[in-house]
């Protein structure tokens, strides 16, 4: 990076936060493509400051500087929002810079207290996080925006924000973790609503990207996401079903067929599960995925699917639709799949809804359970 | 992720393959759009059972590359469950194919080492480790530009301080801190780089004719290779020396290496079109003219289904739910692309075919691959490891026993939680096992010079063998598909010795069905003969309108075939892999569970679900 310093008298540490917001405030104006050029020299620096080089060690004295200087200078939000118009090169230094400032604690910190950044950001700027996910919008900002959201998703309070960032939510003054009502249903206008469309929609770089944040919001904060998907149920269930499992391409539906099955099985989400094996309507949709002609669909469906099979506790809706197709079903699995010949688990597990199958009683049965979720009665 | 995936596809022109790696096929093509030529790695998705997020990441990391001395990447998109990724076309091939003809001299090689150092020092820089820098992996432009290529194990880290465990590379080229999975960083590339350097001086990397499994022992134990002798200069053996410190701490990074005495006096890229020129020569003087291989789509839909068959949700009508409507699409697709034909394939379609009036290509789709019974019976010591199993056959299959230098020492990339499933590992061992399956150009036992002769082979190359891989894909039955494959095969021998009588046979064929009232309803009016295939176009050169279309529908598919032909005969060959007890090698099965062991942990750490 030295080249950057030969040109021009080098930047103070300090100023360097400020120059940048200067920098980009000229994005638009006259003279744009010149402001960008500097714009990217001012970002090369900041990088060199934070992570130091292979040979040398950054300084923690001006790390310190330049993040509370950013702060400041309210340049985070700025970056997030203005990523995707950087250059090439600078996109990627932009990433470096937020993962450096966002996890930086001063040597004084306790290592297991917040990062200043984040913890700024979480209680004061929660905007910065939700301007990270749009930066799915634009084909440029979609891996640097995605790479820096999942490191900073390793925080439970920073999954919140964006679970739970609401714009219909208008009650002034909450901002941030202690504006966050887990108990209201949500409207579908936050940023997490639209994850669903970027995974669907966008190109496949994006789409695979979003996926990837997507799965980690869902999978990393079991507490959280437990409480969430049982509020917002019909909401999630419905977007999830109807826009990614029966999604045109194939990458979005094999992988969210998998990841349905991930949170369905997850023990923090029993609650979740058995309403969704409730429905009949759910049993329909997993059923012709075992139809699907493309087999790694078939498999990743009948992970599903086996769950309907196993609940001890079936609703009549489930049991009518197995009932009804039940010699089908003893018929198709016996084949199904029968090239997996060393998979056992899998043999094992047809096996056992063959059973299962066989052995229901011809008439559905009252269940002696019902799911625990409000809401969520057989239909 | 679906609307741009047939739009994507459009824009490009398929020409012929240019080779096929671990888990996908590499074709040249033409962008329609600016005429450029460039690379399309194609990977099938339904082939891989858990590795798509893993190809995201290969993507991502090439993605934010942009150096002259990496393959430039351009785009990818999805076309139904094939995932197209656009790179730059380089038209040189990789040093393992210039390294053909013969070795290289000193001169090449400091000049090659430059560029790699020069790419390393920017992917080092943007903090990426390649994982995998070997000749095969060094791809060279026409004019001579060196570039990094394949991306696939690489590593991106979020802290240029941070370090990696997992255990990943091609054994050979290892650097002994991967292999011990005590902490690596950049410095891995280094050695790696130095040991790329003796492959291109000897043609083979040190331990070449060990076995890969022994090599992950050797190379932390022994002492580092050394060039030696007289031959070489000083300042080449320094170099080599410099790369290949075996403590990682002492070794110099790819900046510092760029001031060592050998590569400060390289030449110009320029020279090393002699290269290029040389493995050109080389293969003009081989007798036959190689015959590309071209893309075809692929049928995707398997057997249609009944109606009948469907499931009944009591009030809601089978016919309306959704997988069904995505069914219809797909196989359209396949349909249109087929110019109407290969829809119903079956015995009517293969009939159908006997028309070849408008096949523009002469070249014939290889020829058929017969299973190679193998005599080693997979061992059941292997199948108690579990889970790994499979990565390992996938990740080692390139890699024989004895190792064979005619096609390749490139050794196997080993690659974590590679692109397996059951289907696909056997797939893609047919795609790697060199001589038996991929080498198109193995003589046949026949010379075909009688014009019957050569109607027999191309009936066989168009008609016989794709109908038997249509067919074939298309039957569920295990008994059905060994019987069919057993069919096929004898057809080809047929078609090995006695082409003439191959077409004479279905000549009568085509007489008695047209003889017959009911069956003759089945062939196309006034298309009963066989025509003359005149050529039309030659494929190798691009120009807009030789360009062939990759819907043409005579271009049989190889991949279906090498993918949905042989899985029982392949299921053999996989014992012939390293890390499987073979006679003599018994003391390495012990090793290799320690070592898949570490895999699995490695694993872990980076899917903590899996």
């Amino acid at each position: 990076m030295s080249f950057l310093f030969g040109r021009r008298p080098r930047t103070n540490t300090v100023d360097l936060p400020k120059q940048a917001k200067e920098q980009i405030s000229r994005l638009d104006g006259p003279g744009a493509a010149v402001k960008a050029e500097e714009l990217a020299k001012t970002l090369g620096q900041m990088k060199f400051v934070l992570q130091g080089t292979q040979e040398t060690e950054s300084s923690p004295e001006q790390v310190y500087q330049l993040v509370t200087g950013m702060i400041q200078e309210d340049l985070l939000y700025l970056l997030a929002i203005n990523l995707y118009r950087l250059p090439f090169e600078s996109r990627k230094d932009a990433q470096v810079i937020f993962s450096y400032v966002l996890r930086f604690r001063p040597a004084t910190a306790s290592p297991k207290s917040e990062p200043i950044a984040l913890s700024y950001v979480i209680n004061n700027r929660p905007e910065v996080l939700v301007e990270l996910c749009n930066g799915y919008h634009h084909k440029e900002s979609a891996t640097p925006a995605g790479t820096v959201l999942r490191e900073v998703l390793k925080s439970d309070a920073a999954a919140a924000i964006i679970l739970y960032d609401d714009p219909n939510e208008n009650t002034p003054g909450s901002k941030g973790l202690t504006g966050i009502q887990p108990e209201t249903k949500q409207s579908g206008q936050g940023v997490f609503w639209k994850f669903f469309n970027w995974i669907d929609k966008g190109s496949f770089e994006v789409g695979a990207d979003a996926f990837t944040t997507f799965r980690e919001l869902l999978t990393k904060h079991k507490q959280i996401v437990a409480q969430y998907l049982a509020t917002n149920f019909e909401l999630f269930f419905d977007k999830y079903n109807n826009i990614l499992v029966k999604s045109e391409s194939y990458v979005t539906k094999r992988q969210s067929i998998k990841l349905l099955g991930e949170i369905l099985l997850d023990r923090a989400n029993y609650a979740v599960m058995t309403a969704y094996v409730d429905r009949g309507e759910h049993l329909k949709i997993c059923m012709n995925l075992l139809r699907d002609d493309r087999k790694m669909v078939q498999y990743e469906g009948f992970h599903v699917f086996k769950v309907f099979v196993a609940n001890p506790h079936k609703s009549i809706a489930v049991q009518k639709i197995l009932l009804i197709n039940r010699e089908r079903l003893l018929t198709f699995l016996k084949h199904f799949l029968e090239d997996r010949t060393d998979d056992e688990q899998f043999i094992d597990e047809r096996e056992f809804l063959i059973k299962q199958i066989k052995n229901m009683p011809p008439t559905p049965v009252e269940p002696t359970q019902k799911p625990a979720l409000l809401g969520s009665q057989s239909r | 992720m679906a609307q741009e995936s047939g739009a994507g596809a459009s824009d490009y022109s398929l020409l012929e393959e240019l080779g096929s790696g671990s888990f996908g096929t590499v074709f040249k093509a033409i962008q329609r759009s600016n005429s450029e030529v460039v690379a399309i790695k194609m990977i099938d998705l339904e082939s891989s059972e858990d590795d798509i997020q893993e190809i995201q990441q290969e993507i991502s990391v090439l993605s934010t590359c942009a150096s002259p001395f990496v393959t430039q990447y351009k785009a990818s998109f999805l076309r139904g469950h094939k995932l197209w990724i656009v790179m730059e076309f380089l038209g040189g091939g990789s040093c393992l194919d210039l390294l053909k003809p013969g070795t290289f001299n000193e001169a090449h090689i400091a000049i090659i080492c430059r560029e790699l150092l020069l790419g390393l020092e920017y992917l080092h820089q943007e903090g990426k480790i390649h994982r995998d820098i070997k000749a095969a992996n060094v791809l060279l432009s026409t004019t001579g530009k060196v570039k990094l290529a394949d991306f696939g194990v690489a590593a991106q880290l979020t802290n240029i301080k941070s370090q990696r465990n997992t255990f990943v590379g091609t054994p050979f080229w290892m650097a002994p801190e991967v292999i011990q999975q005590a902490g690596y960083d950049f410095k891995a590339d280094i050695w790696s780089l130095g040991i790329t350097a003796m492959e291109l001086i000897h043609g083979e990397p040190p331990n070449a004719a060990t076995h890969p499994m022994k090599v992950l022992f050797l190379i932390p134990k022994a002492p580092a290779p050394r060039l030696e002798g007289s031959n070489y200069s000083k300042e080449f053996k320094d170099f080599v020396a410099q790369c290949l410190v075996k403590d990682c701490d002492r070794r110099p990074s790819a900046k510092e290496l760029l001031k060592h005495k050998f590569i400060r006096y390289a030449g110009k890229v320029e020279a090393l079109q002699e290269l290029i020129e040389r493995k050109q020569e080389y293969d003009g003087a081989r007798s036959r003219p190689s015959h590309p291989k071209f893309y075809q789509e692929t049928l995707n839909t398997m057997s249609p289904k009944v109606d009948s068959d469907e499931w009944v949700f009591d009030t809601v009508k089978a016919s309306t739910i959704a997988p069904k409507k995505s069914t219809t699409k797909r196989r359209k697709l396949s349909v249109i692309h087929a110019n109407g034909q290969g829809l119903q394939a079956g015995p009517e379609d293969a009939l159908k075919r006997l028309d070849l009036k408008d096949s523009p290509l002469e070249y014939s789709s290889p020829p058929p691959i017969t299973v190679k019974k193998g005599t080693i019976r997979k061992q059941p010591s292997i199948v108690q490891l579990g889970s790994p199993i499979k990565h390992r056959q996938s990740s080692t299959q390139k890699r024989p026993l004895q190792p064979d230098m005619n096609f390749g020492n490139t050794g196997s990339t080993v690659r974590l939680f590679r692109r397996v499933s059951d289907n696909s590992t056997l797939a893609q061992v047919s795609d790697s096992a060199p001589g038996s399956i991929r080498d198109e150009n193995r003589p046949q036992s026949t010379d075909t010079t009688t014009k019957e002769g050569v109607l027999g082979r191309r009936v066989f190359n168009k008609v016989i063998d794709p109908a038997f891989q249509e067919l074939h894909a298309q039957t569920g039955n295990q008994a059905k598909r060994e019987a069919l494959s057993r069919l096929a095969d004898a057809w080809s021998a047929l078609d090995a010795v006695d082409p003439e009588g191959e077409y004479q046979m279905l000549k009568i064929m085509i007489e008695r069905v047209q003889s017959d009232s009911k069956l003759s309803a089945l062939l196309p009016q006034s298309k009963g003969t066989v025509k003359d295939g005149t050529p039309q176009a030659t494929p190798q050169k691009p120009s807009g309108k030789l360009v062939l279309a990759q819907n043409n529908p005579h271009l049989a598919s190889h991949r279906r075939r090498q993918s949905s032909m042989q899985p029982e005969g392949l299921r053999e060959k996989l014992v012939n892999l390293p890390g499987q007890s073979v006679p003599g090698l018994e003391h390495t099965k012990q090793l290799a569970d320690v070592l898949y062991g570490r895999w699995t942990d490695g694993l872990r750490n980076r899917w903590p679900a899996v």
